[in-house]
């Protein structure tokens, strides 16, 4: 054999064995490609990351000229354990001692839980500040992880708690504007799909498809806090001092029907809804209906003289304070023998408002009063109103119109009782109450913007101007309303004093006290009401409910800059 | 005669157009491996970048929510409480208003008021 003929069987056998191993490989591939692809398929599931990236919920501020924030999401961390892994390293007592430790929790609640080996998941504990997570994570006790989430933040604590509802475990807005503004809050969460690597971490060159999420918008409110610390403050000092079972308000702008505060009491914490009860979770303002006793008089009177039936100087025989009427007595809280209509509201005599509402007939009185609002929901963009209780008028009795006059047989909210006030103020026309100012996107993009509107008008111009200097001299010397007066400003107002109602009649020993009024009298600009429930063991509203109109309104006249009359008749 | 044993013609010759190949595949694949390895780079500075984000974007949550609460009215009286403050609101007669020439009080914009402004607006009033 020759030199050349045996390098080319040397490179032969070579290309031989190479090709030997390629045909091998590819055999192989062919097999795994053609047999393996059930397996396949399971490997590609596996490494396939499909996950929704979630919305942030949008924030919620007030009205005042910082915006401060009302309710906002913050990243948490909820600390789990996996009790199997924790039993079979032994670990169960001595990790639930440093738990108990460091979170404060109970030893023997958590060692009972995380004592089961049939449980492969156990929460330790949850919504924990994730540095706090972490620092407990940094002992590296074994089957101990965390989960990030994501929570509501409400910075104020309880106030507003009425307004701004709370969000449940399910993250959807279960009461107040987090309920009735749930679908601009939530957003619209996103989805990521991609690719994950040999340690389960995701390729991100690998994206197959990634939609962002799409933040919640921001909704402004009408509501300013500071107002709202003024109201609820004044609220708090009523319920302590008069030992009250609860207690509820509201501010109104007079002529845009916007809510600068609402507030009930007792309250609760949105941070920690799971803790209260039904009744701290009621929002009384709007959703407790009660009979509003003397308050109601300026319905019945403002319609009497709008029709023109009588004028402040009518006089009527208050039959020195009893007057026997189809058989049933009707008394008033102090006796007059005479009193004009002026005075009727002034001294706020019961006898004197049922003769005017008998002139006006059972008709005339009932439209008016739905005119007024009274028996229907206002339409407050806030969840829970009630609409009051006002019965048809082929239903009424004799002495019906006669009750319904001094605020007995009908069912107001404190809302549509304010309602009628500042409709009185606002020149006879009812305005719809909002809470909700606007909506932005977060592209800052003006979603809902809601602007003042008209309910409709009751009265006319001229008998609202003549309501609101009669309703000026309940608050001066002799009106059953003198303390809720303001030094340097003309308020009116009209005090309600209701006794309750239970089973079989009135009760003798329990009454709602109240105040609704608005202010300055020349260019009214706030309505407020303020109603106590149970107060003991003063109980009259003129004692109890007048002084904390005055206490909240000579506030709110530094902070809202209104001007006092003097001054806006210099002004002139 | 006496061969010339340095002038072999009988041995293997590469072929030309196959080293071509090869060299170009060799090439392809380096650059392919470069830029492999670039965009993993990039993924994961991508990767980085968003948790940082999301990092920032909490601490900012955590501090409006912080920064919220020292600025509630409640907040602020437990503030004043502690370095032994007290405010109150100035009655009527202790406000002092200012007209111009016609009489009308110099327009002090009220606080609500300047909550309805837009936020250019406002910072234009500020």
């Amino acid at each position: 054999m020759t030199r050349a003929t045996h390098g080319a069987a040397r490179i032969l056998f070579v290309a031989g064995l190479v090709l030997l191993a390629i045909s091998g490989l590819t055999y192989r591939l062919t097999s795994l490609h053609l047999e393996g692809s059930l397996d396949r398929a399971r490997a590609e599931r596996r490494r396939l990351y499909r996950g929704v990236l979630p919305a942030s919920r949008g924030r919620v501020f007030d009205s005042s000229a910082e915006t401060n924030t009302l309710a906002m999401n913050i990243r948490v961390a909820d600390l789990c354990a996996d009790p199997a892994v924790l039993v079979a390293s032994n670990l169960v007592e001595e990790t639930a001692d440093r738990f108990a430790r460091e979170l404060h929790l109970d030893a023997a609640a958590l060692r009972q839980r995380l004592g089961r080996p049939d449980r492969r998941f156990e929460y330790v504990a949850r919504r924990l500040p994730k540095e706090t997570a972490e620092s407990v994570l940094a002992l590296r006790l074994p089957g101990v992880f965390k989960q990030d989430a994501w929570v509501r933040s409400y910075p104020m604590g309880s106030m507003m708690a009425h307004v701004l509802g709370f969000v449940n475990d399910e993250e959807m807005g279960a009461a107040g504007i987090e309920q009735r503004c749930d679908a601009y809050l939530r957003g619209r969460p996103g989805l990521l799909e991609s690719r994950l690597d040999g340690q389960r971490r995701e390729m991100v060159v690998r994206r197959v498809r990634q939609i962002p999420a799409e933040e919640g918008a921001d909704v402004y409110l009408t509501l300013d806090q500071h107002v709202q610390y003024i109201l609820e403050k004044a609220l708090d000092q009523a319920l302590e001092q008069h030992r009250a079972r609860a207690a509820w308000g509201i501010v109104q702008r007079v002529a845009t029907g916007e809510i600068l505060a609402m507030a009930s009491r007792p309250a609760y914490d949105p941070n920690d809804f799971r803790r209260s009860e039904d009744a701290q979770r009621l929002n009384r303002a709007i959703g407790q209906v009660y009979e509003p006793g003397s308050t109601f008089k300026v319905a019945v009177i403002a319609a009497a003289l709008n029709e023109g039936l009588v004028r402040p100087e009518t006089e009527f025989d208050c039959e020195n304070g009893r007057w026997l009427h189809e058989n049933r007595i009707l008394r008033d809280y102090h006796p007059y023998a005479r009193l004009n209509v002026a005075d009727i509201i002034k001294k706020s005599s019961n006898i004197g408002a049922a003769k005017i509402a008998l002139m006006l007939g059972d008709q005339r009185l009932d439209a008016y009063l739905r005119a007024f609002g009274v028996g229907r929901r206002l339409g407050i963009d806030l969840p829970g109103e009630e609409a009051g209780i006002l019965h048809p008028v082929a239903q009424w009795s004799r002495i019906t119109s006669s009750r319904v006059a001094i605020g007995q047989g009908v069912c107001v909210t404190a809302l549509q009782m304010l309602g009628v006030m500042c409709a009185i103020a606002n020149g006879g026309t009812l305005m719809r109450p909002y809470v909700v100012r606007q909506i932005v996107g977060p592209d800052g993009a003006v979603l809902h913007r809601q602007e003042p509107q008209p309910l409709g008008r009751p009265i006319r111009p001229e008998t609202a101007d003549l309501m609101r200097e009669l309703l000026a001299r309940v608050t001066e010397e002799g009106g059953t309303g003198r303390r809720a007066a303001l030094r340097g400003y003309r308020v009116a107002g009209k005090t309600g004093t209701a006794q309750k109602v239970q089973a079989g009649g009135y009760s003798e020993s329990d009454y709602i006290a109240s105040f609704v009024g608005f202010l300055p009298v020349e260019a009214p600009q706030i309505g407020m009401i303020i109603v106590v429930d149970e107060p003991q063991p003063l109980h009259t509203g003129g004692v109890v409910a007048a002084p904390v109109f005055g206490m909240v309104a000579e506030q709110l006249t530094r902070y809202l800059d209104i001007p006092p009359a003097a001054y806006a008749v210099a002004a002139r | 005669m006496r061969r010339n044993r340095k002038k072999r013609t009988d041995g293997f010759i590469f072929p030309a157009p196959l080293a071509v190949a090869i060299a170009a595949l060799s090439a392809f694949g380096v650059s392919f491996g470069c830029l492999r390895a670039r965009t993993d780079a990039l993924g994961r500075e991508i990767k980085q970048l968003e948790a940082r984000r999301n990092t920032a974007r909490e601490m900012a949550l955590k501090e409006e929510n912080r920064w919220a609460q020292a600025r509630s009215p409640a907040g602020i009286e437990e503030a004043l409480n502690r370095h032994g403050l007290t405010m109150t609101w100035p009655a009527a007669e202790q406000v002092v208003r200012l007209a111009d020439d016609s009489g009308r009080e110099t327009p002090a914009r009220p606080r609500y008021a300047a909550s309805r402004l837009s936020r250019s607006e406002r910072m234009r009033v500020e």
